[in-house]
């Protein structure tokens, strides 16, 4: 493993970005500022329109912010043209998907090799390194398969294949678990997390999902485009969703005390509560 | 495999009825273009193939095949006598109506002296005037018509033998008729009477210094042989233009096919091309693949159309052989230049359409 540098990878400064003008005017991300250092797997958690979708867009080149700085590497991303913005995305960035956004007319094979063909890598080259990462990932038996052919799980792994091809500095997942049923993603976040400790890769997350917190170093949550200050988050047992203790529905049953994403949740718990916390005991 | 070939590829009923449309609306400009060509080559047909690079005809004519020329006598003696003149062949020319046995067929007679030439260019059969009424006739109107060498056909109660058949001697809804001049003359009661003169310069005499001298004879009007051949075009200018307008019709409507296939699959795939776009495909890669797509699918056309264009067109001369369709290599050229135009006027749209993708896009569902 190469020595750990303190430098940090990523460094973000007062972030902004503003969606409309005048009374229309929406500011979904509101001076965030944040560091990650080489090989560290970042959870970005918050409800549903708390800017996370925006944020991750910032960070990868593929939206410009309002306001603030992103310095990737040392490169200031919000320095560069319009022109040189796709070039520094296929060098510097992975980018992993939900529903996973892989070519529909290529194998997975090609999938990857596009990729790396993309940025100027001579086709043999390139098929020598995509069929290897793909066999790192345990895919040497579908590398002709079409998208259509592939599993959940699969995808998603010719989809990390692509992001890594390039051998980038950031990884950039949107909800990378959220099409995938549950031992499925828990393996495709553990392999996010693998890729991040043996090659020193830098990993963003923007998610839902809870079981994604086992593997991060951090968890940072937005609310409202703001970070908030680290606070404990509670599961709701009903649905799996991470809650904020202090707004959430409450209920205690046998002595402990369970927070709920909504009242819905909480009168189905309790309805039954031996049902839903079973598996944590 | 390229992804634009494989994007083509993936839907293949759509490619291969897109395909089939552009072919034929580039075979359709093939065969209008054709049709131009062999219109025009039949126009001219007579003049072309003829000897001579100088033409005098009566002063104040237009053209050969609408007005009539009429040389005062002894013109073509003086011509002869001009120097740097090689050979003058006086031709006596006449439209008739022929009577066959079933109905009237328009003919351009042609009365010329076999011993200084401007007859019949190729024979298919028989032999060349050689005394009395004597004629040729266009071996193609004898097969049209079952006249052979033998008969006779008929002008206002006159019999004319029929003693050889021609090759290539249609012209534009008429036929040539090669008649002794002497008979014509006769036939029309006017002896030593002339239309024009056919004039060959003597080797190294410009054909255009001949013209000028031959303009100095009182009541005679000197061309040169594209001159004349291009004023008798002109009058058919006409007919030509519709079929250009429908020419120009074919390519819109290629344009049109192609367009209308790689917008719709532009839109269908705007997710795709977002995911490019996203992980870094720039602008120029994104053009050119859509770019690409139009261009394979009208190089794929065209090839199909020059097929289609010779099957189509040797159909129509085997069954309608008075008309002729012209397709030289050039109709080759026509045919790509035709669909490089259709490919990149087609791909505006669906161009414009992968220019406004935002690739942030790609994190909405
Ligand atoms: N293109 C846009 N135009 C206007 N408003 C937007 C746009 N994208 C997002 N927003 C708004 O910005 C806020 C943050 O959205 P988003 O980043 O998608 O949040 P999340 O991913 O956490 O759900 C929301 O209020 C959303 O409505
Ligand atoms: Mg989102």
């Amino acid at each position: 493993m190469k020595a750990q540098k303190t430098a940090a990878i990523l460094r973000v400064e007062d972030l902004t970005k503003r969606y409309g003008s005048g009374t229309a005017e929406v500011a979904a991300v509101k001076g965030v500022s944040l560091e990650v250092a080489p090989g560290e797997v970042v959870l970005i958690m918050g409800p549903s329109g708390s800017g996370k979708t925006t944020l991750l867009s910032m960070l990868g080149a593929l939206l410009r912010p309002s306001e603030g700085s992103i310095q990737l590497n040392g490169t200031v991303l919000t320095a560069l043209s319009e022109r040189d913005l796709p070039r520094f995305r296929l060098r510097e960035f992975g980018f992993i998907f939900q529903d996973f956004n892989l070519l529909s007319a290529l194998s997975a094979l090609e999938n990857v090799v596009l990729v790396a063909e993309m940025a100027g890598v001579p086709r043999k080259e390139a098929r020598l390194r995509a069929t290897e990462i793909l066999k790192e990932l345990r895919l040497d038996k579908r590398l002709q398969a079409l998208p259509e052919q592939l599993s959940g799980g699969e995808k998603q792994r010719v989809a990390i294949a692509r992001a890594l091809i390039n051998n980038p500095s950031l990884i950039l997942a949107d909800e990378p678990t959220a099409n995938l049923d549950s031992s499925t993603g828990h393996e495709v976040s553990r392999l996010l997390r693998h890729i991040a400790k043996e090659q020193g890769k830098s990993v963003l997350i923007v998610s839902h999902d809870t079981r994604i917190q086992d593997i991060a170093d951090r968890v940072l949550w937005l609310e409202d485009g703001e970070f908030k200050e680290a606070r404990t988050l509670a599961i709701d047992p009903v649905c799996g969703m991470s809650v904020e203790r202090t707004k959430s529905p409450t209920a205690t049953w046998q002595g402990q005390e369970y927070f709920f994403c909504s009242k819905g949740c909480r009168s189905e718990f309790l309805l039954e509560p031996h049902t839903f916390i079973q598996g944590e005991a | 495999m390229s992804l634009a070939a494989r994007y083509l590829l993936q839907n293949k009923t759509r490619l291969a009825l897109s395909l089939l449309g552009v072919a034929l609306a580039l075979m359709l400009i093939l065969l209008l273009d054709g049709l131009v060509r062999g219109m025009q080559r039949q126009i001219t047909v007579y003049l072309a193939n003829t000897p001579g690079s100088v033409v005098a005809t009566q002063v104040g004519v237009r053209n050969l095949a609408a007005d009539n020329s009429l040389l005062p006598p002894g013109t073509e003696d003086d011509i002869q006598k001009i120097p740097g003149v090689a050979r003058a062949i006086p031709v006596l020319s006449q439209s008739v109506f022929f009577e066959l046995h079933d109905r009237k067929i328009f003919a351009y007679l042609i009365g010329y002296d076999p011993a200084k030439g401007g007859g019949p260019w190729r024979l298919a059969q028989g032999r060349e005037p050689r005394q009395g009424r004597e004629v040729v006739v266009d071996q193609t109107l004898a097969r049209l018509h079952g006249i052979k060498v033998g008969q006779t056909v008929e002008v206002g109660g006159y019999r004319f033998p029929v003693v050889g058949l021609s090759a290539g001697t249609n012209s534009w809804m008429t036929t040539l008729v090669f008649v002794r001049k002497v008979e014509l003359e006769r036939y029309l009661l006017i002896p030593g009477l002339t239309s024009f003169v056919l004039v060959e310069p003597q080797p190294g005499v410009s054909p255009q210094i001949l013209k000028e001298r031959i303009n100095q004879l009182s009541g005679v009007t000197a061309w040169l042989k594209p001159e004349l051949m291009a004023a008798d075009l002109r009058i058919y200018e006409g007919f030509f233009q519709p079929l250009r307008l429908m020419r120009g019709i074919a390519f819109l409507v290629g344009v049109l096919v192609v367009g209308l296939v790689i917008y719709t699959a532009t839109v269908e795939r705007q997710r795709e091309y977002g995911v490019l776009k996203a992980i870094g495909a720039g602008n120029a890669r994104m053009y050119g693949l859509v770019l690409s797509q139009a261009l394979v699918m009208a190089f794929l056309g065209a090839l199909l159309a020059v097929l289609l264009a010779y099957l189509v067109a040797w159909l129509i001369m085997v069954l309608r052989p008075q008309f002729l369709v012209v397709l030289e290599p050039s109709a080759i050229l026509l045919a790509l230049l035709s669909g490089l135009g259709m490919a990149l006027l087609s791909a505006i749209a669906p161009v414009w359409v992968v220019a406004r993708l935002a690739p942030a896009e790609v994190f909405r569902r």
